[in-house]
């Protein structure tokens, strides 16, 4: 599985009654952005939460460069982005990143610290207390907290809601400008604009991807103008 | 295992609380309200059976003085050695050890429950008196431990002190365990190399950090403004307290994990807090319990970190002691038990 960040075959998950998970396959090469598309409740998060070892599966493989994600998680090699902050209120945008670069075991971290702010934009808020920013502003340190330790894999949780179109566009270029450094980008959304931004795209539905491609390929496939109505053609003939 | 990791998770915990001022004071001032009301509610006086024991190697008519105080109402006596005697003071089984001289009574008191100590006192000096004018001589009176000025206070500080660490240290761990799982920082955690383990531990010692500097402020508190007496060693009593912070650390974690919420979390307190209270020894001493309860007190931390206190803040007695080495042995198995607990709880919520 030369050159795969993410292997996926087969994958299950019941929470319950619900079975979030119902066979879900999807590969991801090194260095791409691949987006994962489907409403809420369509196993997005389950799905990513699975990769960042947080969700054993009960059937299928799942496999981070070749390896199980418990050990790619130990190894370092993913940063996940939570779909809320999670950030410690309290403390200021340093104290948590100097939180998190210790847990990650990253030794330079003035260094990681200022590379990380310089990628988000954010080196005057520094000190400030993370409780007093915008919501726009700490969604910009989650995704620095997610930068820290270098990973090779980006898992984000729909990473832009509720974030403004502005900002939206310069997170889009972080996207950019980390793959053009070599490190794979999962990203979750339910914002059908945000795909055409993706290398390749996922559609995924009920606990199943029922469609891989670009935006292009996807669109030409279902005969529609454009990819909401694609999404919609392919969820009708998968059911 | 990390030590960074654990430091990391330690300091953080210590930073966050560091700006939150509310808590911060509440941690400190409430005990200390609640210590002055304490000193200033209870006083001293209680009728009570003595148990008392007549020194036959150093008595003259041992037998019959036990015999004739046995016969009192109020008091019951049996002869033994100075040295069983002494034994059974400080075992807890007597109350009193009599010396009937040709010079006169002396009497050795237990001492270390007022409460009981002015009862027994009482009793005693009726019952002399009953025996005849030689005797009724005013007994000299001596303490094992405490003395004449010795408060219910003196008593129970080192009680309210094991009450509040454990109280407080609960409340604020869980609450804030229940924050990391409720504002997805547990997820991002879980999600990195940290081990559940090194979590677990990095709580224990950011929380016994505060445990302690409450402690100290409290301890100085009821010493030198309430004028408590006290005896033993300071880095005892940081012990006692330290082993059961981590007791109440590792539960507030293992409570968070069946609350949703802060107001779930609150309603915890009359299921984990208030039984301590009632029978840990902080409102009747527990070998005064009801037969019932008894067991009851027994598989409760707070019930031995009590008498660890109060062995080591009144009696004097160093960390070496058997029964204190015991207490603490007991503390440390309910250690264990919800500190396994509480790790195998942060593996239930997030796979």
């Amino acid at each position: 599985m030369d050159g795969l960040a993410i292997f996926a075959q087969g994958v299950r998950k019941r929470f319950g009654a619900v079975e979030a998970l119902r066979g879900l396959d999807l590969t991801v090469r090194e260095g791409e952005i691949v987006g994962l598309l489907g409403p809420n409740g369509s196993g997005k998060t389950t799905f990513i939460r699975a990769l960042a070892g947080l969700v054993r599966p009960e059937a299928g493989k799942v496999s981070v460069f070749g390896r199980a994600p418990g050990q790619a998680v130990a190894a370092g090699l993913i940063g996940y982005m939570t779909q809320a902050a999670a950030l410690y209120g309290e403390l200021t945008v340093e104290e948590n990143l100097r939180f998190f670069c210790a847990l990650q075991g990253r030794r330079d971290t003035e260094r990681a610290i200022s590379e990380a702010l310089g990628t988000v934009d954010l080196e005057d808020r520094r000190r400030a207390i993370v409780s007093t920013l915008s919501g726009g502003m700490r969604t910009r340190v989650s995704l620095a907290a997610a930068l820290l330790h270098e990973p090779r894999l980006l898992l984000l949780d729909e990473p832009t809601v509720g974030v403004d179109p502005l900002l939206r566009r310069d997170f889009w270029d972080h996207f950019r400008a980390l793959a053009g450094r070599g490190v794979t980008i999962l990203v979750s959304s339910h914002v059908m604009d945000e795909a055409a931004r993706c290398d390749r795209l996922g559609l995924i539905r009920a606990g199943v991807v029922i469609a891989e491609g670009t935006a292009a390929e996807l669109t030409a496939r279902a005969g529609a103008s454009d990819l909401e109505s694609a999404f919609v053609r392919l969820a009708e003939a998968s059911a | 295992m990390s030590a960074r990791r654990v430091a990391a998770v330690a300091r953080r915990i210590v930073a966050q609380f560091r700006r939150d001022h509310r808590s911060i004071g509440l941690l400190v001032v409430a005990p200390i309200i609640v210590m002055s009301l304490v000193g200033a509610l209870w006083g001293t006086s209680a009728q009570t059976v003595a148990r008392a024991v007549v020194a036959s190697d150093r008595s003259v008519a041992a037998a019959r003085v036990a015999a004739m105080l046995d016969a009192t109402a109020g008091v019951e006596a049996r002869e033994a050695s100075y040295a069983e005697g002494l034994a059974a003071l400080r075992a807890g089984t007597a109350d009193a050890l009599l010396t009937v001289g040709p010079g006169g009574v002396t009497v050795l008191l237990e001492g270390s429950d007022p409460l009981r100590t002015g009862g027994v006192a009482a009793s005693l000096q009726g019952a002399l008196r009953e025996l005849g004018p030689s005797a009724a001589v005013s007994p000299r009176i001596e303490y094992l431990y405490g003395g004449a000025d010795f408060t219910l206070l003196d008593a129970l500080a080192p009680v309210v002190i094991a009450f509040f660490a454990f109280f407080f240290i609960f409340l604020l761990s869980t609450v804030s365990f229940l924050r990391e799982r409720s504002s997805g920082t547990l997820e991002r955690l879980m999600a990195s190399p940290l081990r559940r383990g090194e979590l677990v531990l990095g709580y224990l010692v950011g929380f016994t950090f505060f445990a302690l500097v409450q402690a100290a402020i409290l301890v100085s508190f009821t010493v030198f403004v309430l004028g408590v007496s006290y005896r033993g060693s300071l880095v005892a009593i940081f012990v006692v307290e330290a082993a059961l912070v981590i007791v109440s650390v590792a539960l507030g974690l293992l409570v968070s994990a069946f609350a949703r919420n802060e107001l779930q979390a609150i309603q915890f307190i009359p299921l984990v807090v208030v039984p301590q209270a009632f029978l840990g020894g902080l409102l009747v001493p527990v070998d005064q319990l009801p037969d019932l309860l008894r067991p009851i007190a027994a598989v409760l931390p707070l019930t031995y970190a009590t008498e660890a206190l109060r062995a080591v803040m009144v009696k004097g007695y160093p960390l070496d002691d058997p029964l204190v080495l015991r207490d603490l042995g007991v503390i440390a198995l309910f250690g264990v038990l919800t500190v396994g607990g509480a790790i195998a709880s942060i593996r239930r919520e997030v796979a």
